[in-house]
Protein backbone atom coordinates (compact mmCIF):
# COMPACT_ATOMS: atom_id res chain seq x y z
CA UNK A 1 0.00 0.00 0.00
CA UNK A 2 1.02 3.50 -0.57
CA UNK A 3 1.80 6.07 2.07
CA UNK A 4 -0.88 8.21 0.70
CA UNK A 5 -3.49 6.06 0.69
CA UNK A 6 -4.47 6.17 4.16
CA UNK A 7 -4.56 10.39 3.98
CA UNK A 8 -6.91 9.58 0.69
CA UNK A 9 -9.30 7.19 2.90
CA UNK A 10 -9.48 9.99 5.63
CA UNK A 11 -10.01 12.95 3.03
CA UNK A 12 -12.69 10.71 1.23
CA UNK A 13 -14.19 9.99 5.11
CA UNK A 14 -14.29 14.02 5.31
CA UNK A 15 -17.24 14.03 2.44
CA UNK A 16 -20.81 13.15 2.84
CA UNK A 17 -20.27 10.00 0.71
CA UNK A 18 -18.73 7.87 3.35
CA UNK A 19 -20.22 6.80 6.74
CA UNK A 20 -18.22 4.94 8.68
CA UNK A 21 -20.90 4.31 11.29
CA UNK A 22 -24.72 4.86 11.83
CA UNK A 23 -24.26 6.44 14.92
CA UNK A 24 -20.85 8.67 14.05
CA UNK A 25 -20.54 12.42 15.42
CA UNK A 26 -18.90 14.22 12.39
CA UNK A 27 -19.48 17.12 9.78
CA UNK A 28 -23.00 18.80 9.20
CA UNK A 29 -24.22 21.85 10.70
CA UNK A 30 -23.30 22.53 13.81
CA UNK A 31 -24.24 24.84 16.69
CA UNK A 32 -27.57 24.95 15.31
CA UNK A 33 -28.73 26.96 17.99
CA UNK A 34 -26.15 28.76 18.94
CA UNK A 35 -26.44 30.67 15.17
CA UNK A 36 -30.32 30.55 15.45
CA UNK A 37 -29.75 33.16 18.60
CA UNK A 38 -27.78 35.28 16.29
CA UNK A 39 -29.72 35.42 13.71
CA UNK A 40 -32.21 36.88 15.93
CA UNK A 41 -32.73 40.42 16.22
CA UNK A 42 -33.15 40.33 19.50
CA UNK A 43 -33.04 44.31 20.35
CA UNK A 44 -36.12 44.92 17.35
CA UNK A 45 -38.84 43.85 19.72
CA UNK A 46 -40.32 44.76 22.61
CA UNK A 47 -43.58 43.44 24.32
CA UNK A 48 -44.85 42.30 21.43
CA UNK A 49 -44.17 39.55 18.82
CA UNK A 50 -44.74 35.92 17.75
CA UNK A 51 -42.95 32.82 17.66
CA UNK A 52 -44.24 29.25 16.24
CA UNK A 53 -44.04 26.06 18.22
CA UNK A 54 -43.63 22.81 16.56
CA UNK A 55 -44.32 19.18 17.46
CA UNK A 56 -42.43 16.02 16.90
CA UNK A 57 -40.74 15.75 13.91
CA UNK A 58 -39.16 12.13 13.47
CA UNK A 59 -39.89 10.25 10.34
CA UNK A 60 -42.05 13.29 8.95
CA UNK A 61 -39.66 15.35 7.51
CA UNK A 62 -41.15 16.07 4.19
CA UNK A 63 -43.93 17.47 6.66
CA UNK A 64 -41.20 19.30 8.70
CA UNK A 65 -39.91 21.10 5.52
CA UNK A 66 -43.25 22.19 4.36
CA UNK A 67 -43.90 23.66 8.23
CA UNK A 68 -40.34 25.53 7.84
CA UNK A 69 -41.82 26.74 4.57
CA UNK A 70 -44.97 27.95 6.07
CA UNK A 71 -43.47 30.13 8.74
CA UNK A 72 -42.47 32.51 6.50
CA UNK A 73 -46.06 33.29 5.46
CA UNK A 74 -46.89 34.05 9.36
CA UNK A 75 -44.63 36.73 10.03
CA UNK A 76 -43.40 35.01 13.00
CA UNK A 77 -39.75 36.35 14.53
CA UNK A 78 -38.61 32.14 15.35
CA UNK A 79 -39.34 29.05 15.98
CA UNK A 80 -38.81 26.84 18.54
CA UNK A 81 -39.20 23.04 18.19
CA UNK A 82 -40.19 20.49 21.49
CA UNK A 83 -38.18 17.52 20.69
CA UNK A 84 -37.71 14.42 18.91
CA UNK A 85 -36.04 15.60 15.46
CA UNK A 86 -35.41 12.00 14.85
CA UNK A 87 -36.80 8.78 14.63
CA UNK A 88 -33.48 6.64 15.24
CA UNK A 89 -31.11 9.40 16.81
CA UNK A 90 -28.95 8.49 13.74
CA UNK A 91 -26.12 10.70 12.41
CA UNK A 92 -27.85 11.16 8.96
CA UNK A 93 -31.03 11.99 10.78
CA UNK A 94 -29.45 14.09 12.87
CA UNK A 95 -27.55 15.92 9.75
CA UNK A 96 -31.00 16.09 7.76
CA UNK A 97 -32.71 17.66 10.44
CA UNK A 98 -29.74 20.52 11.44
CA UNK A 99 -29.67 21.14 7.92
CA UNK A 100 -33.31 21.74 7.68
CA UNK A 101 -33.43 24.09 10.37
CA UNK A 102 -29.82 26.27 10.05
CA UNK A 103 -31.96 26.75 6.32
CA UNK A 104 -35.41 27.54 7.87
CA UNK A 105 -36.45 31.07 6.88
CA UNK A 106 -37.04 32.19 10.16
CA UNK A 107 -34.08 31.39 13.04
CA UNK A 108 -35.35 28.01 14.53
CA UNK A 109 -33.97 26.29 17.59
CA UNK A 110 -34.18 22.55 19.19
CA UNK A 111 -35.31 21.06 22.54
CA UNK A 112 -33.71 17.28 22.68
CA UNK A 113 -36.38 14.40 22.59
CA UNK A 114 -36.01 11.09 24.05
CA UNK A 115 -35.78 9.54 20.13
CA UNK A 116 -33.00 11.99 19.74
CA UNK A 117 -31.42 10.27 22.88
CA UNK A 118 -30.30 6.61 21.53
CA UNK A 119 -27.18 5.43 20.89
CA UNK A 120 -24.69 8.45 21.04
CA UNK A 121 -27.88 10.78 20.19
CA UNK A 122 -26.78 13.50 23.21
CA UNK A 123 -23.33 13.47 21.97
CA UNK A 124 -25.07 14.28 18.34
CA UNK A 125 -27.33 17.07 19.71
CA UNK A 126 -24.23 18.75 21.44
CA UNK A 127 -22.58 18.31 18.06
CA UNK A 128 -24.79 19.65 16.05
CA UNK A 129 -27.25 21.74 18.29
CA UNK A 130 -25.43 22.69 21.33
CA UNK A 131 -26.61 22.40 24.94
CA UNK A 132 -29.85 20.75 25.33
CA UNK A 133 -30.43 23.16 28.40
CA UNK A 134 -30.89 27.09 26.54
CA UNK A 135 -31.83 30.24 28.31
CA UNK A 136 -32.34 33.59 26.14
CA UNK A 137 -34.61 36.10 26.56
CA UNK A 138 -36.12 38.24 23.42
CA UNK A 139 -38.89 41.14 23.38
CA UNK A 140 -38.50 41.45 27.49
CA UNK A 141 -39.41 37.64 28.09
CA UNK A 142 -37.53 34.58 28.54
CA UNK A 143 -37.04 31.50 27.03
CA UNK A 144 -36.49 28.52 29.19
CA UNK A 145 -35.29 25.31 27.15
CA UNK A 146 -34.32 21.96 28.95
CA UNK A 147 -33.91 18.22 28.83
CA UNK A 148 -37.30 16.26 30.54
CA UNK A 149 -36.73 12.87 28.90
CA UNK A 150 -36.26 11.09 32.50
CA UNK A 151 -36.94 7.43 31.69
CA UNK A 152 -34.04 7.90 28.86
CA UNK A 153 -31.90 8.60 31.87
CA UNK A 154 -33.58 5.82 33.52
CA UNK A 155 -35.47 8.66 36.13
CA UNK A 156 -31.80 9.71 37.88
CA UNK A 157 -33.80 12.59 40.04
CA UNK A 158 -32.12 15.07 37.85
CA UNK A 159 -33.71 15.40 34.86
CA UNK A 160 -35.09 17.73 34.34
CA UNK A 161 -32.82 19.99 36.61
CA UNK A 162 -34.63 21.73 39.53
CA UNK A 163 -32.18 23.63 40.89
CA UNK A 164 -30.91 24.63 37.60
CA UNK A 165 -34.50 25.58 36.10
CA UNK A 166 -35.12 27.21 39.63
CA UNK A 167 -32.04 29.29 38.82
CA UNK A 168 -32.85 30.37 35.37
CA UNK A 169 -36.50 30.57 35.96
CA UNK A 170 -35.92 34.55 36.78
CA UNK A 171 -38.24 37.33 36.24
CA UNK A 172 -37.82 38.59 32.76
CA UNK A 173 -35.92 41.24 32.29
CA UNK A 174 -38.30 43.69 31.44
CA UNK A 175 -41.32 42.49 32.91
CA UNK A 176 -42.40 40.45 29.94
CA UNK A 177 -43.49 36.73 30.25
CA UNK A 178 -41.65 33.38 30.61
CA UNK A 179 -41.83 30.33 28.68
CA UNK A 180 -40.71 26.78 28.76
CA UNK A 181 -39.94 24.28 26.41
CA UNK A 182 -39.22 20.67 26.58
CA UNK A 183 -40.18 17.63 25.12
CA UNK A 184 -41.80 15.43 27.69
CA UNK A 185 -44.68 17.06 29.80
CA UNK A 186 -44.86 16.32 33.71
CA UNK A 187 -47.75 13.96 34.04
CA UNK A 188 -46.45 11.77 31.19
CA UNK A 189 -45.24 8.72 32.45
CA UNK A 190 -41.74 8.84 31.25
CA UNK A 191 -41.09 11.83 33.05
CA UNK A 192 -40.06 11.56 36.64
CA UNK A 193 -42.82 11.39 38.82
CA UNK A 194 -41.04 12.24 42.03
CA UNK A 195 -40.18 15.59 40.31
CA UNK A 196 -43.63 15.96 38.32
CA UNK A 197 -45.14 18.09 41.46
CA UNK A 198 -41.79 20.07 42.75
CA UNK A 199 -41.86 21.42 38.72
CA UNK A 200 -44.99 21.95 38.29
CA UNK A 201 -45.05 24.33 41.98
CA UNK A 202 -42.07 25.68 40.42
CA UNK A 203 -43.63 26.81 37.22
CA UNK A 204 -46.57 28.14 38.88
CA UNK A 205 -44.07 29.85 41.89
CA UNK A 206 -42.07 31.50 39.04
CA UNK A 207 -45.40 32.56 37.28
CA UNK A 208 -44.40 30.99 34.08
CA UNK A 209 -47.14 32.35 31.26
CA UNK A 210 -47.14 29.05 28.97
CA UNK A 211 -45.03 25.49 29.29
CA UNK A 212 -44.43 23.67 25.51
CA UNK A 213 -44.39 20.41 25.46
CA UNK A 214 -44.63 17.23 22.62
CA UNK A 215 -44.01 13.75 22.80
CA UNK A 216 -47.79 12.56 22.60
CA UNK A 217 -48.19 13.56 19.43
CA UNK A 218 -51.70 15.00 19.81
CA UNK A 219 -52.45 18.50 20.53
CA UNK A 220 -53.85 19.50 24.09
CA UNK A 221 -54.26 22.24 26.44
CA UNK A 222 -54.52 22.23 29.84
CA UNK A 223 -54.19 24.80 33.08
CA UNK A 224 -52.17 23.30 36.32
CA UNK A 225 -51.86 25.87 39.50
CA UNK A 226 -52.34 29.13 37.28
CA UNK A 227 -49.77 27.90 34.66
CA UNK A 228 -50.85 27.02 30.66
CA UNK A 229 -49.69 24.20 29.20
CA UNK A 230 -49.96 23.01 25.55
CA UNK A 231 -48.63 19.87 23.92
CA UNK A 232 -48.47 19.79 19.85
CA UNK A 233 -49.40 17.43 16.93
CA UNK A 234 -46.48 15.71 15.45
CA UNK A 235 -45.99 17.43 12.43
CA UNK A 236 -47.37 14.27 10.76
CA UNK A 237 -50.60 16.27 11.22
CA UNK A 238 -49.23 19.30 9.10
CA UNK A 239 -50.03 21.61 12.41
CA UNK A 240 -47.91 23.94 14.60
CA UNK A 241 -48.66 26.61 17.11
CA UNK A 242 -47.89 30.51 16.46
CA UNK A 243 -47.95 32.23 19.54
CA UNK A 244 -48.28 36.27 19.52
CA UNK A 245 -46.81 38.23 22.32
CA UNK A 246 -48.59 41.46 23.01
CA UNK A 247 -47.72 43.35 26.21
CA UNK A 248 -49.61 41.25 28.81
CA UNK A 249 -51.70 39.62 26.59
CA UNK A 250 -50.57 35.76 25.54
CA UNK A 251 -52.80 34.37 22.59
CA UNK A 252 -51.78 30.79 21.29
CA UNK A 253 -53.27 29.31 18.19
CA UNK A 254 -53.37 26.39 16.41
CA UNK A 255 -52.39 27.07 12.30
CA UNK A 256 -52.98 24.12 9.69
CA UNK A 257 -50.54 24.33 5.99
CA UNK B 1 -25.61 -12.44 27.27
CA UNK B 2 -27.23 -10.44 24.57
CA UNK B 3 -24.51 -11.77 22.28
CA UNK B 4 -25.47 -15.47 22.49
CA UNK B 5 -28.45 -14.86 20.61
CA UNK B 6 -27.21 -13.48 17.66
CA UNK B 7 -24.26 -16.02 17.95
CA UNK B 8 -26.80 -18.89 17.79
CA UNK B 9 -28.13 -17.38 14.92
CA UNK B 10 -25.12 -16.69 12.94
CA UNK B 11 -24.11 -20.47 13.44
CA UNK B 12 -27.25 -21.18 12.36
CA UNK B 13 -26.71 -19.19 9.04
CA UNK B 14 -23.51 -20.65 8.37
CA UNK B 15 -24.79 -23.88 8.92
CA UNK B 16 -27.69 -23.77 6.24
CA UNK B 17 -25.68 -21.54 4.07
CA UNK B 18 -22.63 -24.15 4.22
CA UNK B 19 -24.78 -27.34 3.57
CA UNK B 20 -25.37 -27.58 0.12
CA UNK B 21 -22.05 -25.51 -1.03
CA UNK B 22 -20.46 -28.62 0.34
CA UNK B 23 -23.15 -31.13 -1.62
CA UNK B 24 -22.55 -28.83 -4.51
CA UNK B 25 -18.04 -28.97 -4.76
CA UNK B 26 -17.40 -32.49 -3.05
CA UNK B 27 -14.42 -32.51 -4.93
CA UNK B 28 -13.23 -29.41 -2.57
CA UNK B 29 -10.85 -31.01 -0.14
CA UNK B 30 -10.87 -28.10 2.78
CA UNK B 31 -13.91 -28.57 5.34
CA UNK B 32 -16.96 -26.04 4.39
CA UNK B 33 -15.54 -24.02 7.86
CA UNK B 34 -12.32 -22.94 6.52
CA UNK B 35 -12.53 -19.66 5.12
CA UNK B 36 -11.68 -19.15 0.82
CA UNK B 37 -11.30 -15.62 1.18
CA UNK B 38 -11.02 -12.64 3.32
CA UNK B 39 -12.46 -8.85 2.79
CA UNK B 40 -10.98 -5.38 3.85
CA UNK B 41 -13.33 -2.24 3.82
CA UNK B 42 -13.07 1.11 4.37
CA UNK B 43 -17.06 2.37 5.22
CA UNK B 44 -20.41 1.24 4.66
CA UNK B 45 -21.52 2.25 8.28
CA UNK B 46 -19.59 -1.05 9.82
CA UNK B 47 -16.53 0.79 11.05
CA UNK B 48 -14.06 3.19 9.11
CA UNK B 49 -12.32 0.08 8.53
CA UNK B 50 -13.32 -3.67 8.38
CA UNK B 51 -11.75 -6.67 8.09
CA UNK B 52 -13.02 -10.64 8.29
CA UNK B 53 -12.89 -14.09 6.51
CA UNK B 54 -15.99 -15.37 3.77
CA UNK B 55 -17.21 -18.13 2.35
CA UNK B 56 -18.00 -18.97 -1.48
CA UNK B 57 -20.79 -21.15 -2.16
CA UNK B 58 -22.88 -22.12 -5.55
CA UNK B 59 -19.66 -21.56 -7.66
CA UNK B 60 -18.78 -18.55 -6.11
CA UNK B 61 -22.10 -17.21 -6.82
CA UNK B 62 -22.59 -16.09 -3.41
CA UNK B 63 -20.77 -15.01 -0.90
CA UNK B 64 -21.13 -14.79 3.39
CA UNK B 65 -18.86 -12.96 5.10
CA UNK B 66 -18.12 -12.13 8.85
CA UNK B 67 -16.35 -8.51 9.51
CA UNK B 68 -15.21 -6.68 12.65
CA UNK B 69 -15.36 -3.03 11.90
CA UNK B 70 -13.94 -0.42 13.97
CA UNK B 71 -13.90 3.75 14.00
CA UNK B 72 -12.02 5.96 15.87
CA UNK B 73 -13.20 8.29 18.24
CA UNK B 74 -10.51 10.86 16.41
CA UNK B 75 -12.81 10.48 13.38
CA UNK B 76 -15.93 9.07 13.87
CA UNK B 77 -16.23 10.98 17.59
CA UNK B 78 -16.64 7.79 19.23
CA UNK B 79 -14.90 4.75 19.12
CA UNK B 80 -17.15 1.79 17.46
CA UNK B 81 -16.87 -1.87 17.20
CA UNK B 82 -19.12 -3.79 15.04
CA UNK B 83 -19.84 -7.31 13.83
CA UNK B 84 -21.08 -7.62 10.52
CA UNK B 85 -22.62 -10.72 8.95
CA UNK B 86 -23.16 -9.96 5.15
CA UNK B 87 -24.66 -12.08 2.28
CA UNK B 88 -24.19 -10.94 -1.33
CA UNK B 89 -24.97 -12.64 -4.58
CA UNK B 90 -23.07 -12.13 -7.61
CA UNK B 91 -25.33 -13.31 -10.62
CA UNK B 92 -23.09 -12.47 -13.43
CA UNK B 93 -19.66 -12.44 -13.97
CA UNK B 94 -17.40 -11.43 -17.00
CA UNK B 95 -14.16 -12.99 -17.68
CA UNK B 96 -11.16 -11.77 -19.62
CA UNK B 97 -8.00 -13.37 -19.35
CA UNK B 98 -6.46 -12.81 -16.09
CA UNK B 99 -9.32 -10.36 -15.35
CA UNK B 100 -12.46 -11.20 -13.35
CA UNK B 101 -15.84 -8.63 -13.31
CA UNK B 102 -18.81 -8.91 -11.20
CA UNK B 103 -21.54 -6.17 -12.59
CA UNK B 104 -23.50 -6.82 -10.47
CA UNK B 105 -24.00 -7.48 -6.50
CA UNK B 106 -27.22 -8.01 -4.41
CA UNK B 107 -26.40 -8.28 -1.03
CA UNK B 108 -28.05 -7.84 2.54
CA UNK B 109 -26.16 -7.20 6.06
CA UNK B 110 -26.68 -7.34 9.64
CA UNK B 111 -24.19 -5.40 11.69
CA UNK B 112 -24.08 -5.77 15.62
CA UNK B 113 -22.84 -2.53 17.81
CA UNK B 114 -21.18 -3.60 20.91
CA UNK B 115 -21.07 -1.09 23.93
CA UNK B 116 -23.91 -0.79 27.08
CA UNK B 117 -25.55 2.78 24.77
CA UNK B 118 -27.12 0.20 22.34
CA UNK B 119 -29.51 -2.45 22.84
CA UNK B 120 -30.63 -5.58 21.37
CA UNK B 121 -33.43 -6.34 24.19
CA UNK B 122 -35.00 -3.03 25.45
CA UNK B 123 -33.76 -2.24 28.72
CA UNK B 124 -36.21 -2.96 32.08
CA UNK B 125 -37.14 1.06 32.28
CA UNK B 126 -39.03 0.85 28.70
CA UNK B 127 -42.29 -1.09 28.22
CA UNK B 128 -42.65 -3.53 25.69
CA UNK B 129 -42.27 -2.07 22.15
CA UNK B 130 -41.10 1.37 23.64
CA UNK B 131 -38.87 1.28 20.52
CA UNK B 132 -39.88 -0.91 17.74
CA UNK B 133 -36.15 -1.20 16.50
CA UNK B 134 -33.13 -2.24 18.09
CA UNK B 135 -30.31 -0.01 18.38
CA UNK B 136 -27.63 -2.39 18.50
CA UNK B 137 -28.60 -4.22 15.24
CA UNK B 138 -28.72 -2.51 12.28
CA UNK B 139 -30.11 -4.42 9.08
CA UNK B 140 -28.92 -3.14 5.33
CA UNK B 141 -29.23 -3.12 2.14
CA UNK B 142 -26.25 -3.73 -0.52
CA UNK B 143 -25.60 -2.80 -4.29
CA UNK B 144 -22.33 -2.76 -5.73
CA UNK B 145 -20.10 -4.58 -7.94
CA UNK B 146 -16.28 -5.69 -8.41
CA UNK B 147 -13.38 -6.08 -10.24
CA UNK B 148 -10.94 -8.95 -9.83
CA UNK B 149 -7.36 -9.87 -11.26
CA UNK B 150 -5.02 -13.26 -11.08
CA UNK B 151 -2.08 -12.61 -8.81
CA UNK B 152 -0.56 -15.75 -8.77
CA UNK B 153 2.93 -14.41 -7.59
CA UNK B 154 1.03 -14.05 -4.42
CA UNK B 155 -0.76 -16.98 -3.69
CA UNK B 156 -3.97 -15.83 -4.60
CA UNK B 157 -6.09 -16.25 -7.66
CA UNK B 158 -7.84 -13.28 -7.41
CA UNK B 159 -7.73 -9.66 -5.69
CA UNK B 160 -10.70 -8.41 -6.47
CA UNK B 161 -11.66 -4.65 -5.36
CA UNK B 162 -15.51 -3.15 -5.07
CA UNK B 163 -17.90 -0.58 -4.33
CA UNK B 164 -20.42 -1.04 -2.42
CA UNK B 165 -23.56 1.31 -2.04
CA UNK B 166 -25.36 0.71 1.32
CA UNK B 167 -28.40 1.74 2.55
CA UNK B 168 -29.21 1.04 6.28
CA UNK B 169 -32.53 0.78 7.81
CA UNK B 170 -32.45 3.58 8.80
CA UNK B 171 -32.36 5.61 5.44
CA UNK B 172 -34.72 3.35 4.09
CA UNK B 173 -37.16 4.07 6.29
CA UNK B 174 -36.58 7.96 6.34
CA UNK B 175 -36.22 7.22 1.93
CA UNK B 176 -39.83 5.79 1.68
CA UNK B 177 -41.41 8.17 4.20
CA UNK B 178 -39.84 11.22 2.33
CA UNK B 179 -38.48 10.58 -1.10
CA UNK B 180 -38.37 13.90 -2.14
CA UNK B 181 -37.21 15.57 0.92
CA UNK B 182 -34.18 12.54 1.42
CA UNK B 183 -33.32 11.92 -2.07
CA UNK B 184 -30.15 11.87 -2.14
CA UNK B 185 -29.47 10.13 1.67
CA UNK B 186 -30.47 6.43 0.50
CA UNK B 187 -27.06 5.53 0.33
CA UNK B 188 -23.59 5.40 1.91
CA UNK B 189 -20.53 4.46 -0.21
CA UNK B 190 -18.23 1.76 1.19
CA UNK B 191 -14.64 0.29 -0.75
CA UNK B 192 -13.10 -2.59 -0.14
CA UNK B 193 -10.66 -5.33 -1.56
CA UNK B 194 -11.21 -9.22 -1.34
CA UNK B 195 -8.21 -12.01 -1.79
CA UNK B 196 -10.20 -15.12 -3.07
CA UNK B 197 -7.76 -17.70 -1.74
Amino acid sequence: MRYWLPWLLLLFAGCGVFELHPYEVRGGEQDVNARALEKLQRDRADGSFRFAVMGDIGVFLKEAKDAMKDVAQRDVDFVIQVGDLTEFSSAQEYGWVASLLDDAPVPSLAVIGNHDLLGTGRQLFLHHFGTPELVFDYGGSRFVLFDSNSREFDFPGDVPDLDRLRAELMAPPRGGHLFTFSHVPPWHADFDPSLKEPFEDLQAERNVAVSFHGHVHRFSSDAREGVRYFITDALELRNYLVVTVAGESVRIEQVFY
Amino acid sequence: MKLSGLAAGLVVVWLLLGLPARAESPASEAPWYVPDHAALQFAGSIGMLAAGPGWAFLDEQVDVQMLLGWAPRSVAGADFVTLTLKAQWHPFRITRGDWSIRPLTIGAAFSYTFGDRYFLTLPDRYEPGYYWFKTALRPALLLGGSVGHAVPELGVSLLEGYYELVATDYRIVQFVQNPLTVNTGLFSLALGARLRF
